[in-house]
């Protein structure tokens, strides 16, 4: 490969992995504000990050509300991407676009909307619009990686479970579901993550009282410059990477993330 | 199990869903739009189309819409810059490398978009690393002001999009019969002229298909201008929030929002088209709409 490409691939992962890198290296730092190269090296600031309830409230509730929304979203994607792939039925197309419709539609929009018709309802329950708006937009995300990996199974072996007496479900449960468990997993993870890192949702829907953790790193970001914050997104990179990994091993993260 | 009454009860509760979290919450908001006023939380007074010739022609909310699809152009064009050599580097890779450059190539996606802001924030600051290492080698002696510009904005954006325009480049690529490049090879065409004549064109749907997903979700991301940007409203997408949260206009702002659903709308249908003419079918098609991490991270 030509020297010059791989100068400018250098280049390219030097600005996709720069501002990941400076937050990594800032976490370390014992100055009270975080600097790149840091002057010297401390681990306070996670400590100052761990005992900090704004981060630590936010964090349980956030790990909540993902799981929640990927615990919902779970069987709602399963039964809908079997039927897309394994039952045949006028207007199969069409309905599979419109359930990855979560997808087109802006979060900004979403987030109005669900607050603006809930409230307009009278649903005033915080947990509850952000539960449902988290389902929504994880869901779409389980679907295709549902349907991709279902498609690589072969509907034979269920087949032969059916001639075989067994149940639809018995031969869903003992046959198709543990082929799918890697495909599954992935989606689930997958889901996890985008509910968890979402903001613009949960910038409309979530209140004082039921906080996210990006929302808390924001709010705390726009008052506080000390290294904190880099601590805690540290962490939160150490998690990412390790969902990487994990996805890439699963399924490839391509096939997730849907390319 | 596999009659199409089945398929009506399998697919209800994700039907339901979609109906009651989305369709019904952006029905009710276009509704809203269409409103003079609201009482509480409810819109009031006559049906009524100001909202929308107000946003369409006051000067200061079109000088916005104008900004804000001059800095997505501007970030598309970026991430095909960018985008490209990543992908045609990753295509060209050995196997072994494939899995550490997909996960190079998608982590702007993977970390939280709270994390890698707060990581501009460190780079371009007035006291951060880039001017550090600027006034350092005696560049400048003030800091240049990086941090919360239109320019933090742009470059905040075009690492997010960036994943989006390199699996859509990708994609492309690997539809390339190898035997093509041999073939230009044995005729004696050296690699640039491999490149331009048959690499280039061939990719040409990837390229078109990253640069309809990339501007729509740059056109509607949030987090970036409201962190990175300039202050006050400097984003349609900002602008949306501040009619919302600090003005209370919501009949207004949900005109703005409907106007911005519009836009990424078309720019998604325009993408479908183009992925179903670049012959991407099935798996394609559903990849297709990966954007959607758009709204969702942006």
């Amino acid at each position: 490969m030509s020297r010059l490409l791989r100068v400018i691939v250098g280049c390219v992962a030097l600005f996709i992995l720069a501002p990941i890198i400076v937050v990594v290296v800032a976490s370390f730092s014992d100055t009270p504000s975080p600097e790149f190269p840091p002057r010297g090296l401390s681990l306070r600031w996670y400590a100052h990050a761990l005992a900090e309830t704004a981060f630590t409230d936010s964090a349980i509730n956030s790990l909540w509300l993902a799981s929640l929304a990927t615990l919902i979203a779970t069987p709602i994607a399963l039964a809908a991407a079997y039927a897309i792939v394994r039952i045949p039925f006028p207007g199969r197309d069409g309905l599979q676009t419109f359930l990855l419709a979560p997808l087109v539609v802006p979060s900004i929009v979403i987030g109005l909307a669900v607050l603006l018709a809930f409230s307009g309802l009278g649903v005033r329950d915080v947990g509850l619009r952000l539960v449902g708006a988290h389902v929504l937009i994880t869901f779409p995300y389980m679907v295709r990686t549902i349907i991709a990996s279902l498609a690589r199974i072969d509907a034979v072996t269920e087949e032969a479970a059916l001639t075989l007496g067994a149940s639809p479900l018995r031969a869903f449960w003992h046959v198709t579901l543990p082929l799918l468990r890697p495909g599954l997993i992935a989606g689930m993870v997958f889901a996890f993550i985008v509910s968890f890192d979402n903001v613009s949702l949960s910038l409309f829907l979530a209140s004082a009282h039921t906080n996210t953790l990006p929302l808390a790193i924001l709010n705390y970001a726009e008052y506080n410059f000390d290294p904190s914050v880099a601590a805690v997104s540290t962490m939160l990179i150490a998690a990412s990477l390790a969902a990487a990994l994990l996805l890439e091993r699963l399924v490839g993260l391509r096939r997730v993330v849907g390319g | 199990m596999r009659r199409p009454r089945t398929a009506l009860l399998l697919l209800l509760p994700a039907v339901i869903l979609i109906v009651v979290v989305l369709v019904l919450p952006v029905g009710w908001l276009i509704r809203f739009s269409l409103f003079e006023g609201q009482s509480g939380v409810q819109a009031a007074g006559g049906l009524t189309l100001e909202h929308y010739s107000r946003a369409l022609t006051d000067s200061f909310f079109l000088g916005i819409f104008g900004r804000t699809i001059l800095m997505a152009l501007i970030i598309t064009v970026l991430a095909v810059a960018l985008g490209y050599p990543l992908a045609h580097f990753m295509w060209k890779a050995p196997a072994r490398w494939r899995g550490p450059l997909t996960i190079l190539a998608l982590s702007p996606l993977l970390v939280s978009i709270v994390v890698s802001s707060y990581g501009w924030i460190v780079l371009l600051g007035n006291r951060g690393t880039i001017n550090s290492l600027l006034m350092w080698a005696g560049i400048t002696s003030t800091p240049l002001r990086l941090m919360y510009s239109e320019f933090a904005i742009v470059v905040g954006l075009t690492h997010i999009v960036l994943p989006f325009m390199v699996l859509s480049i990708l994609a492309a690529l690997e539809r390339i019969d190898p035997l093509l490049a041999e073939a230009a090879a044995t005729l004696g065409a050296d690699a640039r002229r491999t490149l331009w004549h048959i690499t280039l064109p061939l990719a040409l749907p990837g390229i078109g298909a990253g640069t309809t997903i990339v501007f729509s979700i740059a056109i509607s991301a949030y987090v970036t201008p409201a962190v990175l940007g300039p202050s006050g409203p400097n984003f349609i997408t900002t602008l949306i929030y501040q009619q919302f949260t600090m003005l209370f206009e919501w009949p207004f702002g949900a005109a703005l929002a409907a106007l911005l659903l519009a836009v990424a709308m078309t720019v998604v249908f325009l993408y479908m088209r183009l992925l179903s003419r670049a012959g991407a079918l099935g798996a394609g098609r559903h990849d297709a709409r990966a954007g959607g991490r758009a709204g969702a991270q942006a």
